[in-house]
């Protein structure tokens, strides 16, 4: 009866959790979504279980050896399940149940959950629920309550729940210990103690393949020693718990669970269920389950709800990027229309366009103006060449197929034309030169841009232009005409220039061999002044030198009368000599090249007088001679100026009472005058002319000897120097000389 | 041929009036001196380089002083001049131009060849004798040359 209240209760844990798998599956209605759920998770490391060799039906080795039961073929679907990979390692329960505590194994399929390995252990919803039993022999009459064990020898498996249930109840005073459930039915069977407490179905399993009959278990109930049996993993391994807790979940919900559990425990025989029973699953086993198995499902719901609110975040993120670049582009579109608009309106140049039919879809500003219209709606979607395009300069009709636009463009060409004209609204029309391209979308033309202006001034400057160029055109021809003529007249006078040239020419030949002849005549001069010098003055030494030497030799000879001839040749011969010096001195002051040096005029004037004043004369004559500016000049020949003036100004003072010489200067601008005063026989004014002629003279000979050349001759050198010379003077009154000589 | 050797005074003057006059000036200056006079710049020359007529000359008889004459036929005197500057022997004889007029280019080239002093022969003859005096060449003739 228990073994079918067991199987009863399991039964109903089984419809629980399918009901709870039900609902999962209910709550997502994409039905893949569990698989994908589950497969979803990244493949767990394989895993090492442990699994024992001797209890039946749930963990046991077939006839080769391979571990097998339903806990094992339930943890292995389960594993599966949830993406596991699993090894499997057999051993006696008290060896793995240790590994499992070391962690040398990562789980057992099955262990029955007890506060003592909790502490030590995680545990799995439990899938079997199993309660314990009194096994006693068949011919025991005394033990009728679990105190009747207190006097008796009980026997357990050491380790096994019974065990820890017999010690923590403390059931009995003498307790048997064994290695396996076989060993404590053989020493009961033997006699060797009174009780074995164990697990139930297990025991009777146990007992049909040890063939012993000498054996049942008692009807008392256990209440303390009822079992859940799970999988466990070692304490704190939640993330193994947690594939082992939905891998377990999922074989109880497709029925994996009930194909295993037929398959080890053979189908459910029906019972009646007694309310007892009923209200017992219900609030012990039902509720509990309901539980957790709906903690669980919130888990795996929050799990999910988790990542599908990720997924729908990152698809809102998507949408809103998606959203913001369209809105971007949208506004990017926006403003740039806004400045094709822009630009389109502020182009001086009317722009238009039209679609393939020549109806008008776009128009600027410059364009409505243009053409004389209000406002854009005049225009646009009407047939622009209908509109103001409609007939040819002269007034005469423009058919459409005619239209250089329209047909350009449907030929998908471009065109420019300045030949025709535009019609306003007024009617008026105006010349225009335009441009059309056509539109292209693909191979497709579906439409064209129209750009326009108005040429009228353009053709009104061309006319004025042409006008200008035909009066320019006149105009040189007739400036050409005139040209023409003053290039004659030229002609002439280049050929009068070229006489003029030619005489010219000839001159300046003739000039040139005068000069030559100058040259010539001046040479010859040059060497009769050199014979004068020489050769003339030798003989009028000669007679002075040889009628001196007759006055000395011979004086006594002569009388006094022949003495005086001979003083009258002396005399004549030193004046014939006196003529030819003075001669000398005038050709030298003509042929003598200048040499000009900064003369100190002062020093020259008084040098010339120390130099031509006798001893008395120095005595006698009052010289007062001022400061005077030097020139520019030739020194011998300036010195012969001082020395003539001065001479002169002796000579004719010789007579005077007073006999006063006075130099002095003054300067000017461009030139300096100087200025040599005396006090001596002065000079008719009226004869000054005559002054500086040569062999001029103005005195007598016995008055005052001279040649008439000294003042020729200064007026020779002042006139070489660029300068001028004249004379003041009344007679006897004394006579005032000037010279000026330029600066530069 | 032994006045020759023992001249003292060349006067180199194809004027015969002026050499005359020439030495009537020496004479009235109480030089007495030896002095020979040619008449034209070859014979000046000859006589001083013991050249033709003189080249039986005592080659170590040299005058004291020489009065050169511009205006010479054949050689003229500047051409003797140079001569006589140009050869070591006769380098060191004091030589005295004798001209017509102070305002001679003549003399400027005499003193760039080397002339040592310069006689304008004045028409009046007092005045010649003044230069000779005023020259003092006596002095030079008193004493004897190296």
């Amino acid at each position: 009866m228990s073994e079918n209240k067991g199987n009863l209760e399991f039964r109903i844990i089984t419809l629980a959790l399918l009901m709870v798998a039900h609902l999962i599956a209910f709550s997502h209605p994409d039905t893949l979504v569990d698989h994908n759920f589950l497969k979803g998770y990244p493949n767990f490391d394989t895993i090492l279980i442990g699994s024992e060799p001797d209890y039946p039906p749930y963990c046991i080795v077939d006839e080769n050896g391979q571990p097998d039961g339903f806990s094992l073929e339930l943890f292995m679907a389960a594993a599966k399940a949830a993406g596991l990979q699993v090894k499997i390692k057999i051993g006696i329960w008290e060896v793995i149940k240790n590994e499992l505590a070391n962690g040398k194994i990562d789980a057992l399929p099955l262990v029955g959950r007890t506060p003592e390995r909790e502490e030590i252990f995680d545990f799995t919803l439990p899938y079997l629920k199993l309660h314990g039993a009194i096994f006693v022999r068949k011919d025991t009459k005394d033990i009728l309550s679990l105190e009747d064990l207190t006097e008796k020898k009980l026997i357990v498996m050491k380790g096994d729940n019974a065990d820890e249930y017999a010690d923590r109840a403390r059931l009995a005073k003498t307790i048997i210990h064994t290695n396996t459930f076989e060993e404590a039915f053989q020493m009961l069977a033997n006699g060797e103690g009174d009780a074995v407490i164990t697990q139930r179905v297990m025991g009777l399993r146990l007992l049909e393949n040890m063939e012993i009959n000498t054996i049942k278990p008692l009807d008392i109930n256990l209440p303390d020693f009822r079992q859940d049996f799970c999988f466990a993993v070692k304490k704190g391994n939640q993330e193994l718990l947690n594939h082992l807790n939905e891998g377990l979940s999922v074989v109880i919900a497709n029925d994996t669970y009930q194909h295993i559990y037929f398959k080890w425990f053979g189908p459910v025989i029906k019972e009646e269920l007694s309310t007892e029973d009923v209200v017992r699953v219900a609030l012990f086993i039902f509720f509990p389950l309901v539980i957790i198995m709906v903690v669980l499902w919130v888990l795996v719901l929050r799990k999910e709800v988790k990542r599908r609110t990720r997924r729908l975040r990152n698809e809102i993120t998507n949408h809103k990027n998606t959203w913001h670049e369209l809105t971007l582009k949208q506004e990017k579109l926006a403003a740039s229309e806004d400045q094709i608009r822009l630009l389109l309106d502020s182009t001086a140049e009317g722009i238009y366009g039209i679609d393939k039919n020549g109806n008008c879809t776009l128009i600027n500003k410059s364009a409505i103006e243009l053409l004389g219209y209000d406002n854009d709606s005049e225009i646009i979607g009407k047939n622009v060449h209908h509109l103001i395009h409609h007939s040819k300069v002269d007034g005469s009709n423009y058919p459409i197929d005619e239209c250089a636009i329209y047909n350009s463009f449907i030929a998908g060409k471009k065109t420019h034309i300045d030949k025709e004209v535009l019609w306003k609204k007024d009617g008026s029309s105006f010349p225009v030169e335009y441009y059309s391209y056509p539109i292209q979308q693909g191979e497709q033309v579906v439409g064209a841009v129209v750009t326009f202006w108005d040429i009228s001034d353009k053709k009104r400057t061309e006319k004025e232009l042409l006008k200008l160029t035909e009066e320019l055109e006149l105009t040189v021809e007739k400036r050409t005409a005139e040209l023409n003529e003053k290039v004659l007249k030229l002609d002439k006078s280049q050929q009068a220039m070229l006489y003029m040239v030619e005489d010219l020419n000839r001159i300046a030949s003739e000039l040139k061999n005068e000069r030559r002849k100058l040259e010539l005549s001046n040479k010859e001069l040059e060497a009769f002044t050199y014979s004068v010098s020489h050769d003339l003055r030798a003989p009028m030494r000669a007679i002075n030198g040889f009628s001196n030497f007759l006055l000395e030799d011979y004086a006594d000879k002569l009388d006094q009368e022949g003495r005086r001839y001979l003083d009258t040749i002396k005399k004549n011969a030193i004046k014939m000599d006196k003529l030819i010096t003075d001669l000398l001195s005038l050709s030298r002051v003509t042929k003598a090249d200048l040499v000009y040096t900064t003369v100190d005029m002062k020093q020259m004037a008084t040098r010339a007088f120390e130099d031509m004043a006798t001893t008395n004369e120095k005595q006698d004559f009052n010289f007062e001679i001022k400061n005077l500016p030097s020139i520019k000049g030739d020194v011998t020949l300036l010195t012969q100026v001082w020395q003539n003036l001065i001479g002169n100004a002796l000579k004719y003072s010789s007579k005077a009472s007073v006999k006063n010489i006075e130099i002095t200067a003054e300067d000017s601008k461009d030139e300096v005058v100087y200025k040599i005063c005396d006090s001596g026989a002065g000079f008719n004014e009226k004869y000054k002319d005559k002054l500086f002629g040569m062999f001029q003279r103005l005195h007598r000979d016995n008055e005052f000897e001279g040649t008439g050349v000294g003042l020729a001759i200064v007026k020779r050198i002042i006139i070489r120097h660029g300068g001028r010379v004249w004379a003041e003077g009344q007679v006897d009154q004394g006579a005032r000389f000037y010279f000026a000589l330029p600066k530069q | 041929m032994d006045e020759i050797n023992q001249v003292e005074i060349l006067i180199v003057e194809d004027n015969p009036s002026d050499a005359e006059m020439a030495l009537r000036a020496f004479k009235k200056n109480n030089l007495t001196n030896k002095i020979l006079v040619v008449e034209d710049g070859e014979e000046a020359l000859d006589y001083l380089f013991k050249k033709g007529q003189y080249a039986t000359k005592n080659k170590d008889s040299r005058p004291k002083i020489i009065l050169l004459d511009l205006k010479l036929p054949k050689i003229n005197g500047l051409e003797v001049l140079k001569e006589i500057k140009s050869h070591p022997e006769t380098k060191i004889i004091p030589v005295i131009v004798l001209t017509s007029s102070k305002e001679e280019s003549d003399i400027i080239e005499s003193y760039q060849l080397g002339v040592n002093s310069y006689i304008v022969k004045p028409v009046d003859f007092e005045k010649f004798v003044e230069a000779v005096r005023d020259l003092g060449f006596y002095w030079l003739l008193l004493n004897q040359l190296p």
